[in-house]
């Protein structure tokens, strides 16, 4: 086994409360299926037959006793548990199961959809003996109107700039504009040994990581690092041009010494990705390098490099936040080919559904309803003459006669009374509206729900 | 109507294509504003130094030429006669020259800006024009950057002032300039400049946030560029260089373009080629590049044997291993030409000769058993047998003995006579003129700040300015002034009396030395003079002494202080020992000055005294301990030699001829006192 899978399914959604307070991350709906299963899904693609889940107890509960949440997936899954009250960061939950893991891994979040060839990925993370190699995208635009937010986006959303090599390949400089107060600094004799750089803005993290094992055991032995993208990744980017890491010959005894002098210097040479002696004699003596210009060896010596798939089409989206969550929505159907009505929705022949729709199972769609570019929830009843257009309907949602709804949310369990008019609204889970409502542009939870926040 | 209509836009067809037809204009500035080639420049203007026996301005005309130029003009400042009759009598003042060269000179110039000005106030200048210098060697093709600029131009109107034009290539290569080494920040798509920056000396760059603030989100940092130093310009720089009277050079005028790019507006764009080769000869690190180069064959289609100055006997022959013969070369039994060899017409080289990558030029005549490596020699030189070059620069009608060696990056200037049996070390620089010369009368320097120009011999003035600054420096101590306000006045004096910095120095010195006296009398004992100097005035002293030239001057005034006041030679000692401390004075000027400067019997007198040696002693084993500092690279070191200058008697030569020598050879007095 080269690589291990592992599936961080613990977040809980913070960036879209509204959603996520009744239905965990990892079990939204996108296009009918729990979030889950599109990493899931993304693995089983490419040939894993067993994955790491990480998540909370809730989660594993509701995987494995509700129907409506059953993957079908063929992996084996591991599914560890992590408490959820303990604020266990992406590094934490590595660190948690260091014990199982015997290879380099490949961790993937939750919330990513995408259509991303991962051997691209995989591929740099071997050709170039990498310590870390990630995915990343160009930003998408999101077009749809989010509900519940007034006015425009906001703008003042900070960048994170991103410095690739010529080839744009090599991952070289990370940080987010809020910590570059004073300016861009980079060190010069970075930039003699790698004299093109590209910095990009605009891209999106896909929070998909191929890691050697070493970084794990150092994680181990680094308590304080609890995120792999707020502190990890930064770390292993700027620890490629450190000098100890330059230096050639850190043989074992050097090691030694390091360990008797500080605990600190120990920790970082383990990330080393120390390579073979073969590997080593073959760099000696072959003609290829990775620069040109000075005559010095490949890769400069450097022994810890990181490397980037920028991905230039294709979709990739990562669920978490709401815009996000409507985007994929809107776009999920297309990346598998199931039929969009399922043979167990009861569908009146005098109905409207647009090519573009999703019904789940065993709904319910009266004479004269409406639905265009919407995606209805299993066990869902709509009534007649009933118009649904661009919305998302969870499952278990009741929709009265008459009803209009537009470019809305609506989550599981909620009755919508006759004839109400609703129009790019949130709508929480078991919420009741009332008939004739006319509701624009507003989030309706429950009571408790609003306490929380 | 309609036929109106048709005549308007046929009008408008006519001036679009007037534009088009306008002739492309180029301005070449053929002075380089500094004296990295002195005193090679003292002689002859940079412009005119032969690289592969042209001179090379010939090569910037030819460059420019050859990318579509119709109009030159070139200014010519120091040594401007040459330049002039120099063109004249080349094939671009010919009638057939499909490129007009008009000569502008003036004595006036001073930077780079003052042309530009100079260009604004004749308003030479109708369109887009080319800036080059007149030591670019360069066979980039230019259209296609001038092309790409025209069109921002007229996309943007007018907001692209300039194309600078730049080569990809990556550290450490050998045509990249070490000084001029440039870090840029571009926008990828639009290729705007968004930060440029010298990155000599320095260990970290830093970029401001806000250029990444233009809507782009894709930005390139690059250190692989070559700045070929040839920038396409709109008729506006000239107009900015006017406006903004305070830009000297073009790195003034892109960093201020950059930095108020808000409030005026306007942008700056680069142009990077893959092929093609383009550097300035900066320095005499560029010139051996840029030569090898040259013979090597990278600047095709401007190679040594075509001739393209189309000049009669310029002609050679090429063969392999770049193997470059002018006429009637003769090259006598056993001697060996190996690769990248250039030698000119009617050179005559003896037997057994071992030459390889050197260039050797017309007329001249090498003696048997004769090494050359990497060996640059101007015409009618004369090496006798025995000798041994290795990458150094022999000019003009420089005649070298039997059995000489010159190490690396030595330089024979004009006419130099040297040997026999001699062995100079590396960086030596031997010239006709004293080095001394240098701030009197070149007018090759006008660019670094610290050095002044222009002179006052009048005794009354620098009296004058010596009352001022006792008296501010008095004030200073009653009123409690901090120093830094002091150095401010006085440099406000400085510039009221229009005094040099040397002499602000000396009289500094003088003042302070001697405030102890006027305020307690001659009387004082030793001890007491001691005690009251210097209170609180050392952080003016710092600022004024900075580089090596200046330590020595601070002695020199010392010393003649106390010459003065015989009565006192003891307590220089104390004097020398306090400033020391003070770390006013370095103990490297102190031992250099100990060494050197004995000009007469009483200052030889005051050396002996014995004090002075035995302090000096102490001093000289820590300097040697510290001494252990890297040497400069080849065009800097020059002028941190100048001070020590020791006359060498040359047999059969009438004229003195000044030998200065790099540091470890300064030392031998102090070597004989210890044993």
């Amino acid at each position: 086994m080269e690589l291990q899978a592992v599936l961080m399914a613990a977040g809980g959604g913070s960036r879209m409360m509204d959603l996520t307070y009744n239905t965990r991350k990892p079990l939204l709906p996108v296009g009918n299926k729990p979030l889950i299963w599109y990493p899931l899904n993304l693995l089983e693609r490419v040939g894993f037959e067993e994955v790491i889940v990480i998540t909370t107890k809730e989660v594993q509960k509701m995987i494995s006793t509700d129907p409506k949440m059953k993957l079908d997936v063929k992996m084996k899954l591991d599914i560890v548990c992590i408490q959820e009250d303990a604020d266990m960061g992406t590094a934490d939950a590595l660190r948690h199961i260091q014990q199982k893991i015997k290879t380099d891994i490949l961790v993937v979040s939750c919330d990513l959809i995408t259509d991303a060839a991962l051997h691209e990925v995989v591929d740099l993370f071997r050709a170039h003996n990498a310590t870390l190699s990630m995915l990343m995208s160009k930003a998408h635009e999101f077009t749809e109107t989010v509900p519940g937010q007034k006015g425009k986006k906001k703008t003042g959303e900070q960048r994170d700039f991103v410095g690739v090599d010529g080839t744009g390949k090599r991952l070289l400089f990370m940080a987010n504009e809020a910590d570059l107060d004073k300016g861009l600094v980079i060190r010069k004799s970075i930039m003699r040994k790698l004299p093109r750089m590209h910095i990009k803005t605009g891209l999106v993290d896909a929070h998909l990581y191929c890691l050697k094992k070493s970084v794990v055991d150092f994680l181990a032995d680094n308590k304080s690092v609890s995120s792999i993208r707020g502190e990890l990744v930064p770390y292993l980017v700027r620890k490629q041009f450190s000098k100890s890491m330059t230096s050639p010959n850190v043989n074992d005894e050097a090691d030694q010494k390091l360990k008797k002098k500080d605990g600190n210097a120990n920790l970082e040479i383990q990330i080393l990705s120390r390579d073979e002696v073969l590997l080593q004699l073959t760099r000696e003596r072959s003609c290829w390098n990775d620069h040109r210009g000075d005559m010095s060896e490949a890769y400069h010596g450097v022994r810890l490099r990181c490397y980037v798939h920028i991905m230039d089409e294709g979709m990739c989206y990562r669920v978490n936040t709401l815009a996000a969550y409507i985007e994929a929505n809107r776009l999920a159907p297309k990346l598998f080919d199931e039929p969009a009505v399922h043979p167990s929705a009861a569908i009146s022949v005098r109905c409207l559904i647009g090519a573009d729709s999703i019904i789940g199972a065993s709904c319910q769609i009266s004479d004269k309803a409406s639905i265009k570019r919407s995606m209805i929830g299993a066990s869902t009843t709509v009534r007649e003459k009933v118009k649904v257009t661009n919305s998302i309907i969870m499952h278990g949602v009741t929709i009265e006669e008459g009803c209009n709804i537009q470019g809305s949310v609506i989550c599981s369990n909620t009755v919508i009374g006759r004839g109400a008019d609703i129009k790019y609204c949130l709508v929480g889970s078991a919420q009741r509206i009332e008939p004739e409502a006319e509701r624009t542009n507003e989030v309706i939870v429950g009571t408790d729900q609003l306490m929380e926040i | 109507m309609s036929s109106r209509g048709g005549k308007q836009k046929k009008g408008n067809v006519t001036s679009e294509q007037e534009e088009e037809e306008q002739p492309l204009q180029a301005v070449l500035v053929a002075d380089s504003f500094n004296r990295r080639f002195f005193p090679i420049s003292k002689d002859q203007p940079r412009a005119l130094l032969p690289l592969g026996n042209v001179a090379m301005i010939d090569y910037t005309l030819e460059f420019l030429t050859s990318t579509g130029v119709q109009e030159t003009f070139v200014f010519c400042c120091w040594m401007s006669n040459k330049i002039k009759d120099h063109l004249l009598k080349s094939k671009w003042c010919r009638p057939t020259s499909p490129n007009v060269v008009h000569i502008i000179t003036s004595d006036l110039y001073r930077s780079l800006g003052d042309v530009l000005r100079d260009v604004d106030a004749k308003n030479l200048v109708r369109n887009d024009f080319i800036l080059v210098y007149g030591d670019v060697v360069s066979n980039i093709d230019v259209s296609q950057a001038l092309q790409e600029h025209r069109h921002r131009r007229k996309v943007d109107k007018n907001i692209s002032v300039m194309t600078m034009v730049f080569k990809e290539s990556s550290p450490g290569h050998k045509s990249r300039c070490e000084e001029d080494d440039v870090i840029v920040a571009m926008d990828s798509k639009s290729k705007r400049v968004l930060h440029y920056q010298k990155t000599q000396g320095l260990k970290k760059l830093q970029f401001p946030m806000n250029i990444f603030q233009h809507g782009s989100d894709e930005f390139e940092i690059r250190h692989d560029l070559l700045d070929c130093h040839i920038s396409i310009c709109s008729p506006q720089v000239a107009e900015l260089f006017t406006d903004n009277f305070d830009y000297q050079t073009r790195n003034d005028f892109v960093r201020g373009i950059l930095v108020n790019e808000e409030i005026l507006g306007n942008q700056i764009h680069l142009y990077v080629t893959q092929d093609g080769y383009g550097a300035r000869v900066s320095n005499l690190q560029m010139y051996d590049s840029v030569s090898s180069d040259m013979v090597r064959r990278w600047v095709y289609p401007l190679t040594p044997e075509a001739n393209f100055t189309d000049q009669q006997g310029q002609g050679c022959t090429h063969s392999r291993h770049n193997v470059y013969r002018g006429a009637e070369v003769s090259l006598g039994h056993g001697s060996q030409m190996e690769e990248n060899v250039l030698i000119g017409r009617d050179t005559s080289i003896g037997a057994n000769c071992h030459i390889s990558n050197s260039v050797i030029g017309n007329n001249c005549t090498i003696g048997d058993n004769v090494v050359l490596d990497r060996a640059h020699m101007w015409n009618n030189v004369h090496i006798s047998s025995n000798v041994e070059i290795h990458q150094s620069v022999v000019c003009d009608g420089a005649v070298v003995k039997e059995a000489v060696h010159l190490n690396k990056q030595c330089v024979l200037a004009y006419n130099v006579v040297i040997g026999p049996n001699l062995s100079l070390p590396d960086g030596t620089v031997v010239s006709m003129h004293h080095p001394e010369e240098e701030e009197e009368d070149d007018d090759d320097e006008f660019l670094s700040d610290d050095q002044e120009v222009g002179h006052s011999k009048d005794k009354t003035r620098q009296k004058a300015f010596q009352l001022e600054v006792l008296g501010t420096l008095q004030r200073g101590l009653e009123e409690n002034i901090v120093c830094d306000n002091l150095v401010l006045e006085i440099n406000s004096l400085k510039y009221a009396y229009n005094i040099t910095l040397k002499e602000v120095m000396q009289i500094l010195t003088r003042v302070v030395l001697e405030y102890p006296f006027q305020q307690q009398g001659t009387q004082l004992t030793t001890l007491q003079y001691t005690g009251s100097l210097l209170p609180t005035w050392s952080p003016v002293f710092k600022n004024y002494i900075k580089r090596a030239q200046d330590h020595l001057d601070c002695l020199s005034a010392v010393e003649e202080l106390f010459l003065e006041q015989d009565t006192h030679q003891t307590a220089m000692v104390k004097v020398l020992m306090k400033m020391y401390q003070l770390e006013i004075l370095e103990e490297e000027a102190i031992l250099k000055w100990f060494s050197t400067g004995a000009t007469n019997d009483k200052s030889r007198q005051l050396r002996k005294n014995q004090g002075v040696s035995t302090t000096l002693q102490s001093l000289y084993i820590t300097a040697r301990k510290a001494l252990c500092g890297e040497r400069d690279c080849f065009p800097v070191r020059r002028t941190s030699v100048c001070g020590t200058v020791r006359p060498v008697q040359t047999p059969g030569l009438n004229t003195e001829v000044f030998l200065s020598s790099s540091a470890p050879e300064v030392y031998p007095v102090v070597e004989r006192s210890r044993g």
